[in-house]
């Protein structure tokens, strides 16, 4: 199993927080709404739960998927 | 549904089938369907299992997952739930009308020969918002019944039907999707497992318990046992609802005016093809996924004689945009872009551009929302570059070759 970033689209707003704590992993749509790519490294974890705490619509989580 | 390039029908032609939709004239009481059928047997979950592995019974709301899969998950929580999603929130599709309005006791024995075999207490049915023949022909069978049923009643809305969408209405809430972190049937309904499917599948399991697997798979392949509804429907006149047995040929059971036509098939979602490709395709499921033209609900929508598709596409795509719950962001910003550009696509002249756009925001919106509608749009406008590559340079250009006159329609 590998872990990955998962957006509640219902619940996003666009804020942006977590392109800013994870840049790597998130980028942003032509319209402010993160584009979420790759597979979360060890390393990344903590950056990610920061961003998935700080998200201010609470519209982001960390799902584990089967390993590619 | 205000605004639909296909009315929702008020009215169906449904053709006289080898299975579900035999003995029409007979009528859709209760009485009728009990002396052609005989009573409906009780049983366990391992013989219900069983029955629906040795014939490969798939959902036909679209996604053609095994219905055997679905139940087992189900049966694996507590106080498991049966859901009949009657809502058929595509416009095209007039499948279910059929079966709740010629063969509604196929529907309700399924549904409630499963709920037995999963001790549920009870089976909820979700009636169509904008399809008041349905909703009627639903309370008179469940009034010829003895079990009792609890209703709910969907938004006239394009994303109304789908799974997560039907589960808030039960709960309550506004009837529109939500984030599914688990399969409904994990948790679904008040967090039960909740075995929801539409129409169609439950009718065929009611017909499959009703008349065993060998009858049921004497029609079919054996990879494919028994039949499926299709519904061939357009901008004008009646749909139509045909039972086809898998794999014979779709171009056998198409009207005659779709001859010679490019379709659009899989419903709003779906797939543009050409003729050629039409006429050469298998009824289906498991193939036509593979072909990559999946066959969904079953819709064919057969462009018209005067009707060019890139114009029905763009129409579709205005019709979608406007459906969308506008919860999620790419789909209420991604819907209406792509809808804007299949138009001055559709209008004719707009820039090689155009084709770049329609691929680059169907990769934006594709897997970014809580249900497939936002897929399910990129997946028709996108079909539409691959099934007429030379017709949409001609747009391009800012002529139509799709249809007679040759200039694009202003």
């Amino acid at each position: 199993m590998s872990s990955r970033l998962r957006v509640d689209w219902p619940r996003c707003a666009g804020r942006g927080l977590c392109h800013e704590l994870l840049p790597d992993h998130v980028s942003l749509d032509e319209w402010g709404y993160p584009v979420v790519t790759g597979d979360l490294t060890d390393a990344d974890l903590q950056d990610a739960r920061d961003a998935v705490s700080g998200c201010p619509e609470m519209a982001l989580r960390i799902v584990s998927v089967p390993a590619r | 549904m205000r605004g639909s390039p296909v009315p929702i029908p008020t009215e169906v032609t449904v053709h006289e089938g080898p299975a579900l939709l035999s003995g029409l004239t007979a009528g859709p009481g209760l009485a009728a369907h009990r002396a052609r059928y005989g009573p409906l047997p009780t049983f366990d979950l391992a013989e219900l299992t069983g029955s629906l592995e040795s014939t490969s019974v798939v959902g036909r709301g679209g996604a053609g997952f095994p219905f055997a899969t679905k139940l087992a998950a189900a049966a694996r929580g507590r106080r498991p739930v049966v859901v009949v999603n009657l809502s058929e929130g595509e416009p095209a599709s007039a499948k279910d009308h059929a079966l709740a309005t010629r063969a509604p006791h196929l529907i309700l024995d399924g549904a409630t020969a499963t709920a037995r075999a999963l001790k549920a207490s009870q089976v909820h049915l979700v009636l169509p918002g904008d399809r008041p023949a349905v909703r009627g022909a639903i309370r008179a069978a469940i009034a010829e019944r003895s079990e009792e049923f609890v209703l709910h009643l969907a938004q006239s809305k394009f994303v109304a039907g789908q799974a997560q969408a039907v589960i808030q209405l039960m709960n309550g809430r506004a009837n529109l999707p939500v984030t599914a972190w688990q399969p409904e049937a994990i948790s679904g309904h008040r967090g039960r497992p909740t075995l929801l499917s539409n129409a169609e599948t439950w009718a065929q399991v009611g017909r499959l318990l009703l008349v065993g697997p060998a009858a049921y798979a004497a029609l079919g392949t054996p990879r494919e046992p028994g039949t499926t509804l299709l519904t061939f429907s357009g901008t004008t006149g009646r749909p139509q609802v045909v039972e086809a047995e898998y794999g014979s040929r779709l171009r056998d059971h198409l009207p005659a005016h779709a001859h010679g036509r490019p379709a659009l098939v899989g419903g709003f979602h779906g797939t543009w093809v050409t003729w050629q490709t039409l006429a050469s395709m298998p009824v289906s499921h498991a193939r036509l996924r593979v072909l990559g033209t999946p066959l969904g609900a079953g819709v064919v929508i057969p462009a018209g004689h005067d009707e060019c598709p890139i114009e029905l596409a763009a129409r579709i795509a205005t019709f979608l945009a406007g459906q969308s719950a506008r919860r999620c962001g790419p789909c209420l910003n991604g819907l209406p872009a792509l809808a804007e550009v299949l138009r001055s696509l559709a209008d004719g002249g707009p820039g090689p551009a155009a084709i770049t756009r329609i691929r680059e925001l169907g990769d934006l919106v594709t897997g970014r929302g809580a249900c497939a509608h936002p897929d399910g749009t990129a997946r028709m406008a996108r079909s539409l570059l691959a099934a007429f590559p030379g017709e949409v340079s001609a747009h391009i250009r800012g002529r139509c070759t799709m249809v007679a006159e040759g200039a694009v329609a202003s």
